[in-house]
């Protein structure tokens, strides 16, 4: 075998392993204790995100609509992403209501250095107008993302992920975010 | 060689054989775009319901000898296996029968009943609190009328037997079937309710989270439950030993039912209610059913208005009929409530002169802004008085069928063991003590539901029904509209981009559209007064209509299924 054709070799080697070995976690980069928030009041979203965060055995508080208050004592903002008219109805909030109380809630976080872990748990069937918009403005904000990869089947957050340098971590069923979870939290 | 030549001489006759046996004539089936209008095709039998194992279930019925009542059945147990958030044994419903031979409409009305231990005020004195004691506490829990009501249907009007109507829910149960986008999404966002009342161990998720797409759902305790009822007949439900566990159920979570409520329930079988619309009659269920009742009203005040010349879903179009639903909505909350308690002025609400007078109050430029409730003499009439099912049968008998256990997954309370969900229809009662339809023992709160059956010059024409809350009648009366005054197919008219408005102690609420429609109609609106509140383009929000469409014509019955929902139509 001639330099040229291991040099070749190594690299169809490498290659073929990048394709094969699921795509890497990223380190633990996240702190307890944390606070679990919707954004877009699609609270049956934020709820599975809290139920994930104690399967990985995480200190968390949810707060469907969470204010900078609540971020006293939090060392991370988790942003579940989702719009439903349902639940900005039963929160008696509107969309302009729910953006102004997430900016505030996301420069909050900022001013204090709290990281935000954006997730989007509501798949395909959560993606809409609204909810675009809300990923369009906050995502950026984040540190990380993690999501159903059903909701991302136009490659919205992928893009989104790889012009701001956001790792993206994406998972097939809810469940299998928990693993990922408790990778990137700090015990 | 040989042998090699002999195998590919057969696989090439197998193949030829194949290609040339003479193919069936297949009808096309629905179109990817699952919200693009299309119209289910049948010339003996249709069956249209809001799961395709359900309507499955049902035309296996019809062609096993079974007639619409029996396939009704059949469809409405298979609901409670495939589609469980929305209706089952633990809620209640009204079914309209129209039976070919005798051309006689009758309807069995077997709504739940509040237990003996409500009272007027018991709502009102939670406070802010009352909602969740209206939804998620064992006191939103009004007894079951459901099995009775199948059973009663069936014992009158069927063929089959109650053990031969569970058969295909119970192996729908037991094997299981994968989700689709709609269950994922309705078990996401009653979620809450769900990990609270049924627990993180309940089938209803998966693995203490809801389930995704393509997740197997199976109800292996559901179909437990269901085989014995249909081997031991309904009384194991209301005074054998399942009883004990739905009052145990209900008391664990603060509720008031008691073992004399659930064997004390009966259903009622009552004349239709019935009304005209441009020389179609239309029959459906008389209070407490109130859905019915309000599309005739609906359908009454918009009869005379150029409807044809404004334009379907023109700004004149929904401005007009907004305001109709707003004052609508001052008379339901003054008069609805249960017949057999409350005496209502059923008569004058359904008037024509009535519509006159309402029709009088509205004004082509701009909205109302106070809906006053119509006053009547309150004695003049006497005290008599959520999901849908169609189906028609080889003999032109008709069922439409409307049955729930109210909010999506109920109250989330699962009778230990039994794998169904119990009703929150108490919080159909009206929070106030003083009003018609305030909680009172024995009563029926007052529901949306209008299954209907409308008949031209003697014959029946159409069958539709819808779920939805408040947004039944003004859903099902468009569609109706649509149909009659804009010429659509049936699927057409239920796919049609939908409206909705109404009134609150005769103030005005939000417009709230479809997104379908243009930004030049919504900015008309505007303009005229009306506030919009834009819901999703296809929104479950005004409800999941199914319809079969007569014509007799071209002897063939076109079954039409909301898109909202995963409805489906299946003939033969």
């Amino acid at each position: 075998m001639t330099k040229k054709q291991s040099v070749l070799f190594l690299a169809f080697f490498i290659l073929i392993a990048a394709s094969v070995l699921p795509a890497q976690t990223p380190p633990a980069v996240f702190e307890q204790p944390l606070l679990v928030t919707s954004a877009g009041q699609s609270s049956g979203d934020a709820q599975i995100a809290l139920q994930l965060t104690k399967k990985a055995s995480l200190t968390a508080t949810l707060s469907k609509a969470g204010t900078s208050k609540d971020l006293e004592n939090q060392k991370t903002l988790v942003l579940v992403l989702g719009a439903s008219m349902k639940g900005l109805g039963s929160a008696g909030l509107d969309t302009n209501k729910e953006k102004e109380r997430i900016r505030e809630l996301v420069a909050e976080a900022k001013r204090k250095a709290i990281p935000i872990l954006a997730m989007h748990l509501g798949g395909a069937q959560r993606r809409g107008e609204l909810t675009d918009e809300i990923i369009n403005e906050f995502l950026p904000a984040a540190k990380m993302a993690i999501i159903l990869r059903s909701g991302n089947q136009d490659g919205l957050f992928t893009k989104i992920c790889k012009s701001t340098d956001i790792p993206l971590v994406e998972v097939d069923k809810s469940l299998d975010a928990v693993e990922p979870l408790k990778k990137i939290f700090k015990k | 060689m040989k042998q090699a030549f002999a195998i590919g001489l057969v696989v090439w006759a197998a193949v030829l054989g194949v290609a040339c046996r003479p193919q069936k004539a297949r009808l096309p089936g629905p179109p990817q775009d699952r919200h693009a209008p299309f119209n289910y095709i049948g010339a003996k039998g249709m069956v249209v319901a809001a799961h395709p194992l359900a309507a499955e279930a049902g035309l296996a019925m019809l062609k096993s000898g079974g007639n619409a009542v029996d396939a009704a059945v059949a469809t409405a147990f298979a609901l409670n296996a495939a589609e469980p958030f929305a209706s089952g044994i633990g809620g209640g419903g009204f079914m309209v029968v129209y039976q070919a031979a005798t051309k006689k409409v009758t309807v069995i009305n077997f709504r739940e009943k509040a237990p003996a231990a409500t009272t007027p005020a018991m709502f009102r004195d939670k406070g802010e609190k009352q909602a969740e004691w209206r939804q998620e506490r064992g006191t939103a829990v009004g007894v079951p009328g459901m099995l009775a009501g199948w059973d009663y249907a069936l014992a009158k009007y069927g063929t089959k037997r109650l053990s031969e109507a569970a058969a295909r829910a119970i192996e729908i149960a037991e094997t299981g079937f994968p989700v689709g986008p709609t269950f994922s999404q309705i078990n996401k966002d009653e979620y809450e309710k769900l990990l609270k009342n049924a627990g993180e161990g309940t089938c209803y998720l998966n693995g203490g989270v809801p389930y995704e797409p393509g997740d197997v759902y199976k109800n292996p305790e559901l179909a437990a439950t269901l085989r014995r009822i249909g081997r031991e007949g309904i009384d194991v439900f209301y005074k054998g030993d399942i009883a004990p566990k739905i009052v145990a159920a209900v008391r664990a979570k603060d509720g008031i039912m008691s073992l004399q409520d659930l064997a004390a329930y009966r259903p009622a079988e009552v004349e239709p209610l019935q009304g005209t619309y441009k020389g179609y009659t239309i029959y459906t269920p008389p209070p407490p059913a109130t859905g019915g009742l309000h599309i005739l009203q609906l359908l009454n005040i918009a009869e005379s208005w150029p409807l044809a010349d404004w334009g379907h879903n023109s700004p004149a179009y929904i401005h007009h009929l907004s305001e109709a639903m707003r004052f609508i909505f001052a008379d339901k909350e003054r008069y609805d409530g249960d017949p057999d308690f409350v005496a209502m002025p059923l008569a004058r609400i359904l008037a024509k002169d009535y519509a006159k007078e309402v029709r009088d109050k509205i004004r082509p430029d701009k909205t109302a802004g106070a809906y006053g409730y119509g006053k009547f003499d309150p004695v003049q009439d006497k005290k008599e008085n959520t999901t849908h099912v169609g189906v028609i049968d080889k003999d032109g008998n008709i069922v439409a069928l409307t049955q729930s256990i109210n909010d999506f997954f109920g109250t989330g309370i699962v009778p230990e063991g039994t794998g169904f969900l119990l009703n929150d229809h108490m919080a159909d009662f009206s929070t106030d003590p003083d009003s018609p339809n305030a909680p009172r023992p024995d009563r029926r709160p007052v529901s949306n539901m209008g299954p209907l059956i409308m008949v031209k010059d003697g014959r029946p024409f159409l069958t539709l029904g819808s779920p939805g809350g408040t947004r039944i009648f003004p859903s099902l009366g468009q569609i109706i509209i649509n149909i009659v005054d804009f010429g659509m197919s049936l699927d057409e008219a239920i796919e049609a981009p939908r409206f909705f408005s109404y009134s609150v102690d005769g103030k005005v609420r939000d417009l709230s559209v479809e997104p379908r429609l243009p930004e030049p109609t919504l900015a008309a609106l505007r303009a005229l007064g009306h506030k919009i509140a834009l819901k999703e383009p296809y929104d479950k929000y005004f409800g999941g209509a199914q319809g079969i469409m007569i014509l007799r014509d071209k002897k063939i019955l076109l079954g039409g299924a909301d898109s909202r929902r995963d409805g489906v139509g299946a003939g033969y």
